[in-house]
């Protein structure tokens, strides 16, 4: 397996789209997350409407996990949009051909972009620790790691958006037609996703059916319904809350989409003409 | 032991047969020319050895094993075209190419040595011209000292100079005892460096085996006289040949491969009372054989 991680770090090493992208995302965590703390600071908690309730600090801790969590998700468009042109730059190039006929099975070249994939994740998450440590420790207080699971979400997320990719890069195989699907889907899932939410209410309303939000069932908003903003916490205690296995329910379906997609890509993989 | 050995393999694209029930195998040692015009299947055949296409029914061996990717790894392929990485230099195409292969880190120099690359080795692929990626193409095949090469069209696009130099290394690894597969739709290559040849046309197998055998199985002899009819008609009674006919001002007489005795024939004539301007063996013509079986 470090072979094949070796060998996919010869290919990506010197290539100017993984690095320019990366450069973009990392900046891109540290300046997001700095400006929603900035309109908090300068916007929001200097408002009239603030004075009426206690001030609150999302990037203070505990809120800090949480809240980075959920700022830094909409950034991992950009390492699933790098998956989708490293892995559709090898079929255009037909160098996933050449990788096969020099030696490995087509289920190690699709292993080795998995296993990309998952590092992509870690590396993610990673990285959104280190800008909660900073985030947190600027406004002075002491380190807290209550809520610090929120990353766990963030991971689950990081690693769905990074599937998803390679299962529509697999399928698509064009680099333009595939990273417009892919965005396009994102859009499309998550209007769907608010229609059946929209639903669910209605649902709950009528009976003593309590159905969930059903826009977390869908495959990206299942990994991303865990992920909220922290509420103010007045707020958030006139709320009622989901049944305390919700989040369990939402995180099974999360995984088994991931099987899903692993599978679907699997099928495309072995079985077509390359 | 057969190096390749295809068994009733197929192909089809939707309706389109690409490949219908072929079977031959590859003898060691041998260079095995996969003659036929373009869309004939040759590429399609090798693809499904090669594991980057899927038959639609037939087996395939090699080294009479059921192959694995671990055999791939054995064999130094070109197929089609040079699939390279294109921001990448050939070194550094070639060390992934060394990585996959699990071999041949360390004969990098010498294959690109070969192909005479050397000079361009940190160029980027991309700044290369047709000829020099097909070299590189090369190169990446002859990586690790393979015993085994499969070659698909490796002429391609190369230069007079090139394909001479392609040809004289094909000749040399031969003589090595490397077991070369070589598809081409040129006759003139396949006839040079091949001791074996399949020919396929429309993905059916014509016919295949020896390459002196199914190349080259006649002896034309030119004759030209003042008068063509007479010695046209004085030369059918001469024995042991097998045809006679008049093309182009001449009389082309047709012996087995190896039989012709030019001295018999024109002493033949002379006592029927025929003096010859022109006597001249010639080997039937590879093209007019290759029309002949393709069409």
């Amino acid at each position: 397996m470090i072979n094949l991680l070796k060998i996919e770090w010869l290919k990506v090493k010197n290539y100017r789209a993984f690095i320019v992208i990366g450069i973009f995302f990392i900046v891109g965590i540290f300046v997001t997350n700095y400006i929603v703390n900035l309109f908090f600071e300068k916007v929001i908690n200097e408002s009239e409407a603030s004075k009426l309730i206690n001030r609150f600090n999302p990037y203070t801790f505990k809120y800090v996990w949480q809240t980075i969590s959920y700022t830094s998700g909409f950034i991992l468009l950009l390492p699933a949009l790098l998956i989708i042109i490293l892995l559709t730059n090898e079929f255009t190039f037909k160098t996933h051909r050449q990788n096969i006929i020099d030696g490995w099975s087509r289920m190690e070249f699709m292993h080795v972009k998995m296993l990309l994939a998952l590092l992509f994740a870690i590396f993610s998450t990673v990285l959104v620790f280190i800008a909660g440590l900073i985030f947190g420790l600027s406004t002075k207080t002491d380190i807290e790691f209550v809520g610090i699971a929120h990353l766990g979400f963030f991971f689950l997320k990081a690693l769905s958006y990074n599937m998803f990719a390679i299962l529509v890069a697999i399928w698509i195989k064009k680099t333009g037609f595939a990273i417009g699907v892919y965005f396009i889907y994102m859009g499309a899932e998550n209007i769907i996703a608010q229609l059946l939410d929209v639903w669910s209410l209605k649902i709950k309303a009528k009976g003593s059916f309590d159905p969930g939000s059903m826009g977390n069932y869908l495959p990206m908003n299942a990994s991303d319904g865990l992920l909220t903003f922290p509420d103010n916490p007045i707020k958030a205690l006139t709320q009622n809350s989901f049944p305390s296995n919700y989040p369990n329910l939402v995180f099974g379906i999360a995984i088994a989409y991931l099987i899903l997609f692993y599978l679907l890509s699997r099928k495309k993989m072995i079985s077509s003409d390359l | 032991m057969a190096i390749l050995t295809v068994n009733q393999l197929s192909k089809k694209y939707g309706k389109i047969t690409a490949l219908q029930q072929v079977s031959f195998s590859v003898p060691q040692g041998s260079v095995f020319g996969i003659l036929g015009p373009n869309g004939s299947g040759k590429t399609t055949l090798l693809g499904i050895v090669m594991e980057v296409l899927k038959s639609s029914g037939g087996t395939f061996q090699l080294f009479d094993e059921v192959p694995t990717e671990k055999t791939r790894q054995r064999i130094g392929t070109l197929l089609e075209t040079p699939n390279f990485y294109h921001y990448l230099s050939a070194v550094q195409n070639l060390k992934i190419t060394a990585g996959i292969k699990k071999r041949g880190a360390d004969d990098i120099d010498r294959v690109l040595q070969i192909v005479n690359l050397t000079q361009r080795q940190h160029s980027p692929f991309s700044s290369y011209s047709l000829g020099m990626k097909q070299r590189l193409a090369i190169a990446a095949a002859l990586l690790g000292n393979p015993d085994v090469l499969v070659l698909d069209e490796p002429t391609n696009g190369l230069d007079p100079v090139g394909i001479a130099e392609i040809r004289e290394l094909i000749k040399k690894l031969a003589k090595e005892g490397k077991t070369i597969i070589m598809a081409s739709h040129m006759l003139d290559e396949v006839e040079k460096v091949c001791t074996h040849v399949a020919i396929l046309k429309f993905g059916k197998l014509i016919t295949y085996g020896d390459v002196n055998e199914i190349l080259i199985n006649d002896d034309i002899v030119e004759v030209v006289s003042s008068d063509l009819e007479r010695l046209k008609n004085t030369l059918i009674n001469m024995p042991n040949n097998t045809h006679v006919q008049i093309t182009n001002e001449t009389v082309h007489v047709h012996f087995a491969a190896g039989t012709a005795n030019l001295e018999a024939i024109n002493k033949f004539c002379f006592e029927n009372g025929i003096v010859l301007s022109h006597l001249q063996l010639k080997k039937k013509s590879l093209e007019t054989k290759f029309l002949e079986l393709t069409n």
